[in-house]
């Protein structure tokens, strides 16, 4: 695979992303109150908290599916009060799904093949034809499918519908589709949620593996602490639609707050 | 046996992405082609190539139409009949004003009028999905079919009301009107299928297909891939309106030979193409063939094969007896299995694969 975007080789430290007091409700209830973070390129940064904290709201304001009320969100370098979905996917954001979101009638490599959209430009002529400049496209497309389905060690189920398959790969899946798109920024909400410690240790080593090899930027969402100190650079914790803490695993798992929100103290 | 892979490697991406991967489906097809273009004309009588394959082809390319919008996009439709006369009452009024340019260019072009109100009433499917949508394309197959009865314009103010087919001609040979022949018209409208299924299945094999499916199956991460979903949903309206407007045009010029139009494109004709799509199987092209053989045949087959084997059956009871048919088809499909025959087919392709081996 080709590097992603320009994340590789960049100097870590630089901010890609920023969150800038950013509040979200939905009627009456407060999601996210007044959070800010910034996310440096290059690094694993986990967001974490109890269940209905505000961590899917936050990836979805970043994605420019949820709108917030107030706040900024800047990711490179350009400020905006909110991200729209098509400029959130074009600037090189990508995610995975809480409940994996696929398309169920679709085989594996059409799921891939879907992350591609946004990079073939062949018109609709061509299309119609397939042949040419349309048929050539697909080609190249099809070659980086494969690689991306041969890192994710899925080559077997490359033409099942992924309606069919185990939850376990269906969350492989998501993630190959997410990288075709060769993402700056990748969102991953609890890849690892509902799998087995077999499985885990695949998905921590494929994560490992994109944020080395492409230097892709990597937020994510997990429940596991085991997880989540192995992987992170830095940790966020959210409790209430509130930031709680902010800074590396053993900072922030050292923190009175934290133990008491997240580790120990019942609600 | 017959029905192998084996021996088949592929060597390129090209190769395995091949639309019929396995070389037996390309024969297939080709032989498909050869018993369209030389066996049935060859050996089909008059009445079987005006009463079954021309109707038969009229309705598969309405049903890649409606396919495309609800099989691969998985936006209902009942809009699909007034979409059809769309084409119709447009080829009728372009070569009526310029009666120079040969009828095969204006049935397709035809397409594109059809294509264009199609859009215009895709509009509110941003918004609305199932059954809302439903509704709106019915208000357009309602508003459309008032259009052709109450805009004497559309029917060049003919006292009947009807669409009057005129003769034209393709190298001096008539194609429409009274004096052109069964085989002649089947030529025309046989070619116009095979091409534009070809298109089809260019377009549902690539990113377009895959765009349509994306928005079907998950609309939500499609849009966080940087797919529009406007835009992907109006080109599905286009490309389906088209299709059925370009099914229209044959149905008046080179099946009907003109008549009673604003009959021909009623809500009933709209159930009736869905109902192909169902039973031959929601995306799939070949599940549209399917679908549209049987429901257009079934009354032909019913009214005349079962005299024929000796089993006597009144006209009205033949018309009955084919609504109870499809009424409980349909509902099998829907609950046992919503791919149609197509499945069937497919499952079939499987066997034959293992065949003798039952795994
Ligand atoms: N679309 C929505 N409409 C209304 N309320 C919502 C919506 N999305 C989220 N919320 C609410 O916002 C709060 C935060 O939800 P969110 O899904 O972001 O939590 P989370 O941290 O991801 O939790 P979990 O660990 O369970 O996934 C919850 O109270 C939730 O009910
Ligand atoms: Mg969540």
């Amino acid at each position: 695979m080709r590097a992603p975007g320009d994340g590789h080789g960049t100097t870590a430290g630089e901010v890609l992303l920023a969150v800038e007091g950013v509040s979200l409700s939905f009627g009456g209830v407060k999601a996210i109150t007044d959070v800010s973070f910034d996310i440096r390129k290059g690094e694993i940064r986990a967001i974490i908290g109890p269940n209905g904290a505000g961590k899917t709201s936050m990836l979805n304001v970043i994605n420019g599916f949820y709108h917030p009320q107030q706040g900024r969100i800047a990711f490179k370098g350009e400020t905006r009060k909110r991200m729209r979905p098509y400029v959130a996917a074009s600037q090189g954001i990508a995610r995975t799904f809480q409940n994996v979101a696929l398309f169920k009638g679709m085989s594996t490599i059409d799921n891939i093949m879907a992350g591609r959209t946004l990079k073939m430009k062949t018109g609709f002529f061509w299309q119609c034809l397939r042949h040419g400049p349309a048929l050539n496209e697909e080609i190249e497309h099809r070659k980086f499918v494969e690689e991306i389905i041969d890192f994710l060690e899925i080559q077997a189920i490359r033409k099942m519908p992924v309606g069919k398959l185990p939850y376990g790969l269906q969350k492989r899946v998501e993630l190959g589709r997410a990288l075709a798109m060769q993402p700056d920024l990748l969102l991953l909400d609890e890849p690892m949620a509902g799998m087995n410690l077999e499985e885990k240790e695949d998905m921590s080593r494929f994560i490992i593996d994109v944020n080395n090899q492409y230097g892709t930027t990597i937020a994510l969402i997990e429940h596991d602490m085991g997880v989540v100190m192995d992987l992170s650079d830095r940790v966020v914790v959210l409790e209430y639609g509130r930031k709680i803490a902010d800074g590396t695993p053993a900072e922030v798992s050292a923190d009175q707050k934290v133990i008491d929100a997240y580790l120990g103290v019942p609600h | 046996m017959f029905y192998r892979e084996a021996g088949q490697y592929k060597t390129s991406y090209a190769a395995d992405m091949a639309v019929f991967p396995i070389r037996q489906d390309l024969i297939g097809v080709l032989l498909m082609l050869a018993v369209a273009y030389v066996a049935i004309p060859m050996f089909g009588s008059e009445f079987f190539l005006s009463s079954v394959m021309i109707p038969f082809l009229v309705f598969s390319l309405a049903a890649i139409g409606l396919n495309v919008l609800t099989g691969y996009t998985g936006l209902i439709s009942l809009g699909t009949g007034a979409f059809m006369g769309v084409g119709a009452y447009a080829c009728y009024k372009l070569t009526t004003i310029f009666p120079g340019v040969n009828i095969i260019v204006w049935i397709v072009v035809s397409g594109f009028f059809s294509a264009l109100v199609g859009v215009l009433f895709g509009i509110p499917s941003l918004r609305i999905k199932g059954f809302y949508l439903a509704v709106a394309t019915l208000a357009a197959q309602f508003f459309l079919q008032w259009c052709f009865v109450r805009i004497p314009w559309l029917y060049n103010y003919n006292a009947s009301g009807a669409i009057e087919v005129a003769q034209r001609t393709l190298f001096d040979i008539p194609i429409t009107g009274a004096r052109a022949t069964p085989e002649t018209r089947y030529f025309v409208l046989l070619t116009i299928v095979v091409v534009l299924t070809w298109f089809a299945s260019n377009l549902v094999h690539g990113r377009i297909g895959r765009a349509w499916m994306a928005v079907r199956d998950m609309d939500i991460a499609a849009e966080l891939m940087g797919i529009k979903l406007l835009d992907t949903k109006l080109l599905a309206f286009a490309v389906s309106s088209f299709y059925a407007g370009v099914a229209g045009a044959c149905m008046m010029f080179l099946w009907y030979g003109g008549g009673e139009a604003s009959d021909a494109f009623n809500i009933n004709q709209s159930f009736n193409i869905l109902f192909m799509v169902i039973i031959g199987g929601l995306g799939s092209l070949i599940g549209s063939f399917f679908g549209a053989a049987f429901i257009s045949t079934l009354p032909t087959v019913l009214k005349f094969g079962l005299p024929a084997i000796g089993i006597p059956l009144a006209g009205a009871t033949a018309e009955h007896l084919t609504h109870i048919v499809v009424g409980g088809l349909i509902i099998f499909f829907l609950i046992v299995e919503p791919h149609g025959l197509a499945r069937l087919w497919q499952i079939g392709k499987q066997k034959l694969r293992m065949w003798p081996f039952p795994y």
